[in-house]
């Protein structure tokens, strides 16, 4: 027998499965037996290394750069800088701020600056230490109250007015007269520390030129076809000359959704040498390239009626943006326009200001913009409750926004699961029981939140599909599934060949995708903004949906009933009224060919305008940016135990409810909620991009750079919620940013029911920690004399 | 800050020296010879001289795991001295030199599956899902195959203590205890039970359903 | 990839062969576990193209055993072995602690007793790469002629940040140490220096090869205490090690030796008026306790030499001390 410990294969799981089956993962196999190729694993004849020579000082000028040391070096065989490829790019198309390598202005301690190709990459790394960079150094700005104070010092010239990359300013309702009327109040100002995504696989990219002039790019990217069109910008090459390829991806989680200086360069180096280049980034660079969560500083009020209805909520934002803006645009819209559910807002206000530093930038990290008032938000709403001796989750519940209906701005909400979230999370937990209950240093708290599934349009305005997907059947029964979308790990490659056997009645394992590879599969934009099940999703049924009538339309045809009396299931096709009439799906595969007279191929596409009313989002300057065709919801009950003498904590249990509104695999959606609940606590507890005065990043590795281990993580009770969306491919909305929001306001509150502290900045260390347990010590002592 | 005199930094560069030297390794119960250059690290030697890409870089400096091979000593009386399992304790590759791990019977991903397919381990990380990116899964799986191979039926505890040094980025581990659960017959996968579906809204309310962690 | 200088790596086959090889070769350096040189050479910390690796005689180096009063270990036990060692569970249990709570498993699987008690010292401006320690001008311990831990400070402050340390230097253990010119056996305390650049007095030909400890130590009563932000692969942000002699319910001696603070584990000082305290009851452990807690926090000045707020360091040194003689007491 084979070295099992007494598991066996488990016949029932592997059978046919198709929308709602937890099927394993179509490419768990190959992730488990070694054999599965990501970007690093790629290796040519010939190839040559790269490396990134960085800019040493936080911000400076460059005025000269001398590479020809470097080249003389044996082994070297082409260097490269900026001049050779200035053109500006970014992954937002109205901020084109960044360059592969910066032509004259470095920006942050380690913007990148040259770049060496050598035969390997220790002799690449000796090459960078021979290049000679002459830099004046700049006064670095490295905070963003800095950088608003100081506008005659320029981090990024593409900033209009200062050092503001984007201000948002929106109103809603009549704000202050609901502050004044209000009956309960808080007003804090919060500190959300930037973190970053720590994906294990460091950003790698390969470029490999023939000799008919087209180049080809494997990269560790979420968004091919946004690096397919930057490299075409950047590079003055066609795009039809460019094909990029993502291999598998070890982890994204947004760092890696902008187009980066390792693409530009393999890609212009490869064109250069004409050889295959490949770049690694080391795990120091991956946190120089950073993209992750923005620090915010949040001036929070939340006021409740005598009701404890929400009558205002404002929010005055500072968002800390680094040296780039990356999505910073759409960061500074997220950070007010996503909080606008599950609660229903009398008068809402918010007033975002980006702002460029002399920092690594950020982007999007899982929940782009709004994790951070998310936490703001939850633990003023707590705060505000508690006032009204109104109990936590009756609050939340008292709230709650229902369904098919607008918030405050604008934004429509179709399905929303969020009072069943609650429910299982109110029982999960004990909190009837338990909360208020537990004994000094024990507490549970709640938190909920809202995010979108898929943004209602693209990042560059256009009329073409945001998704499509290409099936092919063929007489053999199997099927090709052809998509853009990107499998970061959340397994959409699964779940088109769950959509195929839900239509077609084809075996999933009889499904082969091919997958994120712009020669070879229709556009998909990406996987951002938690739009890949909902948008990919409905394009594969679409197509599916069409063969799935030439099946039927043939198989009526040789079974001699009417094409809707045949029904199709788990790989067979039959008539409804005579079970003994059937046919194999390789059968009903033959004589569709033969009935249509060509082979069996379709399209499918999505389109936010083709869904639902078609336009989404409120009749304002913005008000299409947080405007989503469906919206998910989370509750989240967390317990904390607090050691009350050192400050130190941990987070035991997280019960998370995730309305997805369908699963299309259980297993699927339950492993995003609880990878997103651990990102969650992570950030909570331990995480944070930390900078010496000089603007240094001060522990640039996993070690210092602290991540959750098993013995770190709470024990996650993740349940789901199908609420059942009418525009989500068979009522699927988002799972895999949503549920990570409320994790860290739950932590929060949860530690106010230990102990008596809020908490208001991330994270929530145990010096800060002890530090409020000592003033409210003292207030005590205080109020007792 | 002030910036202290230290040394330009190019003074000290030369032409790195390409000595190469051949090492004898080991690997999935092959000998194998492979010229590699002197300070090659044993994941050099199995990624860019043997072909063996399973084994993945997260760090390159000993803090994550995703390099974990496992290793016994080769001369099987130290083994047993050692109180080595049968294919040995997780190691990690990217700080181990190529050269120093000559003496070592090493077990690398590509090793675990047999002639009768997956591993149990293997086979129990794609069922249960625990398998998200894939990308740290390699060294994942082999630190759960020692602990499976010295201790087959571990607790929830024992599995996270030994799983301690692998980083995983994508899964909370929940699925993974319960891959490590289920490959030592301690349960199901949740596969095996029946995905309970209750009616849309606008009918009776949301579809529901709950999943507990066994512990 | 982080880039290894370029290395021969020469195999010894007994321990006199090694300490030739030191002897002969400037600047090699030993390669036992590679946990910490390894990562050190890829940052660039050293300048040495040797290293002289001892995987060929651990079989003679790696051994726990019992001998003339003295638990003794072999430098090349790995750390998983001591904290899983029956006998030294029984005689040393606070020693056992300390070794489970090193790194991760891996780790612990790979790193040797002799590698934990030379750890080199660690630094948040050290222990970074080349680029980044270039980028910040470098420092005291590496081509730099500034401290960033201490201004205008002189000598460096790297911590000693070894597992083992401050619990076998309150056990009293000793070291043996061979060089091709004999051997000299030496009290763990005295081994380690205030010098964060080498905080060993191990000569460049010298290879430590074994810890000694009493066993009339296994009569103490003993904790070890260790303070990190994440449950696995973290050094100490603080650690302790402390033994009491108890006799007729009274302290008849006492040791607390804490590390992570500065280069060298330092024992607390003036523990002497300790003595004869009564631990007979929890109030009076608890008493003894806070009190060697305070001496502690005035001794011990927790720096920025390692990334966890040194201000809250300092603060709960006393608390976990007390917690630490109320585990070796009550237990």
């Amino acid at each position: 027998m084979s070295n099992t410990n007494g598991y066996r294969w488990h016949d029932p799981i592997h059978a046919p499965g198709g929308v709602g089956a937890r099927i394993p993962k179509s490419d768990g196999a190959a992730k488990a037996d070694g054999s599965g190729i990501f970007t690093d694993d790629l290796s040519f004849p010939r190839m040559l290394h790269a490396k990134l020579l960085r800019s040493p000082h936080a911000h400076a000028r460059i005025r000269s750069i001398d590479t020809s040391k470097a080249e003389a070096l044996p082994g070297v065989i082409a260097t490269l800088i900026g001049s050779e490829m200035p053109a500006r790019y970014g992954v937002i198309p109205w901020t084109h701020d960044e360059q592969a390598l910066a032509t004259d202005h470095v920006r942050f301690v380690g913007d990148e600056v040259a770049c060496v190709a050598a035969v390997d990459e220790r002799t690449a790394e000796a090459a960078l230490r021979l290049i000679e960079v002459d830099y004046e150094v700049l006064p670095a700005l490295l905070s963003p109250q800095d950088a608003l104070a100081h506008p005659e010092i320029k981090v990024n010239e593409r900033a209009k007015v200062g050092n503001i990359t984007k201000h948002v300013s929106l109103s809603f309702g009549d704000v202050d007269g609901a502050l004044s009327a209000a009956t309960a109040r808080s007003h804090h100002t919060y500190e959300y520390a930037g973190n970053t995504h720590a994906a294990i696989e460091p950003h790698c990219a390969v470029a490999r030129a023939d000799a008919d002039g087209n180049l080809t790019v494997w990269s560790s990217t979420q968004i091919p076809h946004y690096v397919h069109r930057e490299l075409s910008r950047v590079l003055g090459l066609a795009p039809a000359r460019i094909r990029v390829i993502q291999p598998l991806l070890g982890g994204a989680f947004g760092g890696k959704s902008d187009p980066f200086s390792l693409e530009f360069c393999v890609a212009k180096l490869a064109l250069k040498t004409g050889r295959p280049v490949k770049l690694l980034f080391t795990r120091e660079e991956v946190f120089y390239s950073h993209r992750g969560r923005h620090p915010m500083t949040m001036d929070v009020q939340v006021a409740l009626d005598a009701d404890g209805r929400i009558a205002a909520v404002d929010n005055k934002i500072l968002i800390d943006g680094g040296a780039y803006a990356s999505f910073g645009l759409v960061t500074a819209y997220y950070s007010g326009q996503l909080l606008t559910g599950p609660y229903r807002f009398g008068s809402y206000r918010f007033d975002s200001t980006r702002v460029y530093t002399n920092k690594p930038p950020c982007g999007p990290k899982r929940g782009h913009g709004s994790v951070q008032p998310r936490f703001a938000f939850e633990v003023a709403l707590d705060e505000a409750a508690a006032q009204l001796e109104l109990d936590p989750i009756e609050v939340r519940r008292r709230n709650f926004i229902g369904e098919n209906v607008d918030t405050v701005n604008g934004q429509r909400i179709t399905s929303n699961g969020f009072l069943k979230c609650l429910e299982l999370v109110e029982s999960a937990s004990g909190w009837k029981e338990r909360h208020g209950r537990m004994g000094r240093g024990r507490g549970l708290g709640v938190a909920g939140s809202m995010y979108i599934s898929g943004t209602a349009y693209p990042v560059y305005p256009n009329e073409m599909p945001q998704s499509g997907v290409l099936v092919k059947l063929d007489r053999s029964g199997r099927v090709a599934i052809f998509s853009g979308a990107s499998d970061i790990g959340q397994g959409v490659n699964t779940l088109l060949c769950q959509i195929a056997s839900e239509e077609l009645g084809c075996d999933p394992r009889d499904v082969t995708v091919v997958a994120s590879d712009t020669d070879l599969t229709p556009v998909d934009l990406g996987a951002y903004s938690s739009r890949v099940t909902f948008m990919t999703g409905t394009a594969a049924r679409e197509a599916c949906g069409k063969l799935r009538t030439q099946l039927k339309l043939a198989a009526a045809d040789k079974l001699g009933c009417a094409a809707d009396q045949v029904e199709i299931e788990l790989g067979t096709i039959r008539s409804a009224a005579d079970a003994a009439k059937n046919a194999s799906f390789m059968q009903a595969c033959q004589w569709a060919e033969a009935r249509e007279g060509r082979p069996l191929a379709e399209t499918g596409g999505y389109r936010t305008k083709d869904i639902g009313e078609g336009k989404l989002g409120g009749e304002y300057r913005g008000g299409t940016i947080g405007a989503s065709p469906a919206y998910s919801f989370t509750a989240h009950i967390a317990e904390v135990e607090v050691d009350e003498e050192t400050g130190l904590w941990r987070c035991t249990n997280v019960w998370a409810a995730h309305d997805c509104g369908k699963a299309l695999n259980p297993t699927l959606v339950e492993g995003q909620i609880e990878g997103s609940v651990y990102m969650g606590v992570a950030e909570a507890q331990l995480e944070e991009m930390s900078y010496t005065a000089s603007g240094q990043h001060r522990g640039p590795s996993l070690l210092d750079y602290r991540i959750p281990t098993s013995l770190d993580t709470p024990l996650i009770g993740a349940s789901i919620v199908e609420s059942g969306d009418p525009n989500g491919p068979y009522g699927a909305k988002e799972a895999g940013e949503g549920p990570l929001h409320a994790a860290i306001p739950a932590i929060a509150n949860a530690l106010f029911d230990a102990c008596g502290i809020r908490v208001r900045e991330l994270p929530f260390t145990p010096a800060k920690v002890l530090a409020l347990i000592r003033a409210r010590d003292e207030a005590q002592r205080g109020a007792a004399c | 800050m002030n910036r202290g005199a230290g040394r330009p930094n190019h003074q000290r560069v030369s032409a790195p020296s390409q000595t190469q030297v051949l090492v004898t390794l080991h690997i999935n119960g092959e000998t194998q010879s492979v010229a590699v250059s002197s300070q090659a690290t044993l994941l050099e030697a199995l990624r860019d001289g043997l072909g063996l890409t399973g084994t993945k870089q997260g760090c390159d400096k000993g803090d994550c795991g995703a390099c974990t091979v496992l290793a016994r000593p080769l001369d099987e009386n130290a083994a047993r001295a050692s109180g080595s399992s049968s294919r040995g304790e997780p190691i990690l590759s990217c700080i181990t030199l190529a050269q120093d791990a000559q003496g070592l019977a090493l077990t690398t991903i590509e090793g675990l599956a047999g002639a009768q397919g997956l591993d149990s381990i293997q086979r129990a990380f794609a069922d249960c899902g625990a398998l998200q990116c894939g990308f740290c899964q390699p060294g994942m799986m082999l630190s759960a195959r020692a602990l499976l191979d010295s201790n087959p039926q571990p607790s929830l505890p024992q599995i996270q203590a030994a799983l301690s040094g692998n980083l995983c980025r994508c899964t909370g581990y929940t699925k993974i205890y319960e891959a490590v659960q289920v490959a030592a017959g301690m349960r199901m996968p949740s596969h095996a039970r029946p995905v309970r579906s209750e009616p849309a809204p606008g009918v009776d309310g949301p579809r529901v359903e709950v999943k507990e962690i066994a512990t | 990839m982080l880039t290894l200088p370029m290395l021969a790596v020469h195999q010894p086959k007994s321990v006199d062969e090694a300490v030739a090889l030191l002897r002969d070769i400037p600047g090699a350096r030993l390669l036992a576990g590679g946990t910490d040189i390894v990562p050190n050479l890829k940052y660039g910390m050293y300048e040495t193209g040797n290293l002289v690796a001892l995987r060929g005689i651990s079989r003679e180096l790696r051994y726990i055993r019992e001998e003339e009063s003295e638990l003794r270990i072999g430098a090349m036990c790995s750390v998983d072995q001591l904290a899983n060692h029956a006998r030294v569970i029984e005689l040393f249990p606070s020693l056992a602690d300390a070794a489970s709570q090193i790194a991760g498993p891996q780790l612990r699987r790979m790193g040797t007793v002799g590698g934990n008690l030379c750890l080199d010292t660690r630094c948040v401006y050290i222990n970074q790469s080349h680029f980044w320690r270039s980028a910040l001008g470098y420092c005291l311990k590496k081509d730099g002629t500034v401290c960033h831990v201490v201004k205008g400070g002189q000598r460096c402050v790297a911590a000693a940040s070894n597992d083992t340390a401050p619990i076998l230097v309150a056990l009293g253990a000793m070291v043996r140490l061979v060089s091709p010119r004999g051997e000299r056996i030496i009290p763990l305390d005295d081994f380690y220096i205030a010098d964060g650049v080498k905080n060993t007095q191990l000569a460049r030909d010298e290879l430590l090869v074994e810890a000694r400890i009493p066993l009339a130590a296994a009569r103490l009563r003993q904790a070890y205490g260790k303070l990190r932000l994440r449950q696995a692969i973290d050094f100490p942000a603080l650690n302790f090690g402390v033994t009491i002699s108890v006799e007729e319910q009274k302290v008849a001696a006492l040791r607390l030796c804490v590390g992570a603070l500065a280069a060298r584990p330092a024992l607390v000082r003036h523990v002497d008026e300790l003595r004869g305290r009564p631990v007979s009851t929890p109030e009076e452990i608890r008493a003894l306790g806070q009190e060697l807690g305070l001496r502690a926090q005035r001794q011990c000045k927790p720096l920025t030499n390692i990334g966890v707020d040194p201000e809250w360091r300092r603060e709960i040194l006393p608390v976990l001390v007390r917690r630490g003689v109320e585990r070796a007491l009550l237990s």
